[in-house]
């Protein structure tokens, strides 16, 4: 088990054993990166990845849909977490997260490079949009159509963090570990102990 | 030189800053990204000591050996560069010439092009890269202006929306054609809005201006699809990568690559490939080397691949190269080398980089200087704020700051002034053509309302919202029902938009010819092909080569405001 506690809140991942593919229609996956909780406790714009894992799982609870959460070592590559994830979840439907932040709704019939929602712009990911994911791959689970969620552009994020993204992203790739199989996690989030 | 003092209360006061320093603080440019060098991770531009010395060995007409690598060794990029990419008969002459020798030829305006193109054909990756170290900035700019394919520089635009508005693409790319652009691009937020944007691209395209290319970019499959329905005219973002892991996470090899660009050509297509320094590590998996030196791996596989052009310049990783020392020199010289092994090139200057003004231009100026087959690969048409590639490097606000620039220099970057009636008119007219479209093929209705509000506007703020739900329900059966290009022709016929149907039938006609698979092919506004076939690039010092003259430098000397001589209290046209 890792914990890591920023803020108000500890994010406890526990390792359960080799992801399975689902058989219940009404759960989605979340697809997390190598270090995502563990060397990495928060997205390229220090939003806890405790809060992250919490809203996403909010927005699908909220729903009446289930989530497995997966962690994948194999790759850093979003679109292969992600398309990975899909392929296990019951109802075809996953959400991936990059440990900094860069997010995608992948479904398992679409080829890996597309996908049904793409947040390509980790810095503008904040709490309310990863809320919103996690209740559109709800939707999408239950053979809804939901209004994707707004797409906010900021064209001056690459000037700022492309550098930094591309460092996070090396040091994520150093977590990988080819041919590792996906992990099925225990995921706790718990308020922190006080001083 | 400050001085800590002591407060009245013992705290340490702190240092008295220079206000010259708080003014530089809050400049733009200090907004902006910059990395130290970590060679061992491939940040870095061009000289790192882990690129490779450049070698050749050939046995028995195959390359045994290339750049210290024996074929033992290859991974998948060195040997289809070494099968397809690399002239072996001419190899071994140019391999035996110095970076530098290889330097003066490129530089020198009096050495032709095609003598150029007798030695680049032979050499490797660390060759090509070892002769643009020996140059700096302006000589690589002398030599761009000689190994530009096309005689006649030429722009590409990109027309999004925020909201994947198909109005809003149809009306910008019917300015952005009017203004001078050949090709125009676009993209979605939601991919499942793609056939319903990149029919709007199209109408609005040949209602700006007969001939421009279209191209929507999307996962490849999905691509390669609209293409071949004839919903775009061309395709641009075939990507390839500098190292084999990247590559793959790109779900791709160099032959699946080259094989999908025949799929292309199959059709008569136009397509290029894209490329940019800074993808590799960005992606984590430089393998330690250089940036330029995994470009050139990625512009010889191009080669290899028989594909004609292109896009680079860093292109969506251009905060990489930009973050580092030297790395906007070695974005030119990766334009170059493109150019150099004969290669359409459409050279980036489309992906926001700077918040500075002057870094911005400082940025594009050894494009648009000696010109290239596409100065900007994406100059948006539409607002920053509504560019689905991210932003690029210049949008509408910069057009008036453009045309002053080439009338200052005399140098064509190929856009034009505009009076503001031409440009509403044409707005309107693409709006209400797509309006008819959509009608015939029974797509969720285009308003007047809606019409009347691209017209006028600037972006998507300032247009009313679509049901985007029934959009995307329109889109996918446009999919469904097999839809093509021949159907929007109808579409524009049966709106009464004869003219409009009329050119993009003759849009559509020349795959046929497969005129459009030439190297730099564009159509001019009569819809005739111009390609460095027939518009071969003459370039050989002073008085040589294309120059603006003539009716275009009128047309260049044209701005929003000109005094008038004869009548100083008035303005020109």
């Amino acid at each position: 088990m890792n914990a890591t506690t920023t803020g108000k809140r500890v994010l406890e991942l526990t390792e359960r054993g080799v992801a399975a593919p689902g058989v219940r229609a009404d759960e989605i996956v979340i697809g997390l990166s190598p270090a995502f909780g563990d060397f990495f406790t928060k997205t390229i714009v220090d939003i806890p990845l405790a809060e992250v894992l919490r809203e996403v799982l909010a927005g699908v609870e909220e729903q009446g849909v289930r989530a497995r959460v997966v962690r994948f070592r194999h790759s850093a590559d979003l679109a292969v977490i992600a398309h990975r994830a899909a392929a296990l979840s019951g109802s075809g439907i996953a959400v991936g997260i990059l440990s900094r932040g860069t997010t995608m709704i992948h479904q398992k019939d679409l080829v890996r490079l597309s996908n049904l929602e793409l947040f390509p712009q980790a810095p503008l990911m904040d709490t309310d949009t990863f809320r919103k994911v996690g209740r559109n791959a709800a939707q999408y689970a239950k053979g809804e159509s939901p209004q994707p969620v707004p797409s906010r552009n900021d064209y001056m994020a690459r000037p700022r963090w492309q550098a930094k993204a591309a460092l996070l992203h090396i040091k994520e790739t150093e977590f990988i570990r080819a041919g590792a199989e996906p992990v099925e996690l225990d995921v706790r989030i718990r308020a922190a102990q006080a001083e | 030189m400050t001085t800590m003092s002591a407060a009245a209360d013992g705290q340490p006061v702190p240092p008295r800053r220079s206000k010259r320093t708080e003014i530089l603080e809050n400049r733009p440019v200090n907004l902006d990204g910059f990395v130290e060098e970590w060679p061992e991770v491939g940040m870095v531009a061009m000289d790192s000591p882990y690129d490779p010395e450049p070698s050749l060995r050939v046995s028995d007409g195959v390359i045994v050996e290339m750049d210290g690598r024996p074929r033992a060794e290859f991974d998948f990029l060195d040997q289809f560069i070494a099968d397809h990419s690399i002239d072996v008969a001419a190899a071994p002459a140019a391999m035996a010439r110095s970076a530098v020798e290889i330097a003066h030829l490129l530089v020198n305006p009096q050495v032709s092009r095609d003598e150029v193109l007798a030695v680049s054909r032979g050499l490797t990756p660390a060759k090509l890269l070892e002769v643009v170290k020996t140059m700096n900035v302006v000589e690589m700019m002398m030599a761009l202006q000689k190994m530009r394919a096309r005689r006649t520089p030429a722009n590409q635009a990109h027309s999004t929306s925020a909201r994947d508005n198909p109005v809003q693409v149809a009306a910008d790319a019917a300015e952005a054609a009017l203004r001078g652009f050949r090709e125009l691009e676009t993209t979605l937020g939601v991919v499942r809005y793609a056939p319903l944007v990149a029919i709007a691209l199209q109408v609005g395209a040949q209602t700006g201006k007969p001939g421009v290319l279209t191209q929507c970019a999307l996962e490849e499959a999905t691509e390669l699809e609209l293409g071949m329905r004839g919903i775009t005219g061309y395709a641009e973002t075939i990507s390839v990568y500098g190292t084999e892991p990247v590559f793959c996470d790109g779900d791709d090899t160099p032959w699946s690559k080259a094989f999908l660009a025949s799929a292309y050509a199959s059709r008569g297509i136009k397509m290029r490939f894209t490329s940019g320094t800074g993808s590799e590590v960005q992606m984590g998996n430089a393998e330690g080397k250089s940036m330029l030196y995994l470009e050139i791996r990625c512009i010889l596989v191009t080669k290899g691949a028989g594909v004609q052009g292109l896009q680079n310049g860093s292109i969506s990783c251009i905060g990489v190269p930009g973050a580092v020392p030297a790395g906007i020199r070695a974005v030119l010289a990766e334009n170059l080398i493109a150019s150099t092994v004969d290669l359409e090139c459409a050279s980036g200057n489309d992906q926001s980089f700077s918040h500075s003004d002057m870094r911005r231009t400082a940025r594009l100026l050894p494009q648009l200087l000696p010109g290239t087959d596409f100065v900007c690969s994406g100059y948006s048409g539409v607002p920053n704020y509504d560019n689905m590639f991210a932003g690029s490097n210049l949008d509408p606000e910069d057009y008036d700051d453009w045309n002053v620039i080439q009338r200052d220099l005399q140098v064509d970057g190929a856009l034009r002034h505009v009076p503001e009636a031409e440009i509403l008119a044409a707005r309107g007219r693409a709006a209400r053509a797509l309006q008819g479209v959509f009608d015939y093929l029974g797509l969720p209705p285009i308003t007047d309302r809606e019409i009347e509000a691209v017209t006028y506007a600037h972006g998507s703020e300032d247009l009313p919202f679509r049901d985007v739900l029934e959009d995307l329900k329109g889109a996918q059966s446009v999919m469904d029902r097999g839809i093509t290009g021949l159907d929007i022709v109808k579409g524009l016929e049966a709106g009464g938009f004869s003219d409009i149907a009329e050119t993009l039938l003759g849009v559509l006609r020349h795959r046929v010819s497969g005129d459009l698979l030439h190297t730099s092919a564009i159509l001019t506004p009569e819809l005739t092909t111009l390609s460095a076939v027939n518009d071969a690039n003459d370039y050989a010092g002073p008085g040589t080569g294309y120059r603006p003259t003539g009716a275009r430098w009128e047309e260049m000397k044209r701005l929003r405001h000109v005094v008038s001589a004869r009548n100083p209290e008035e303005e020109v046209g």
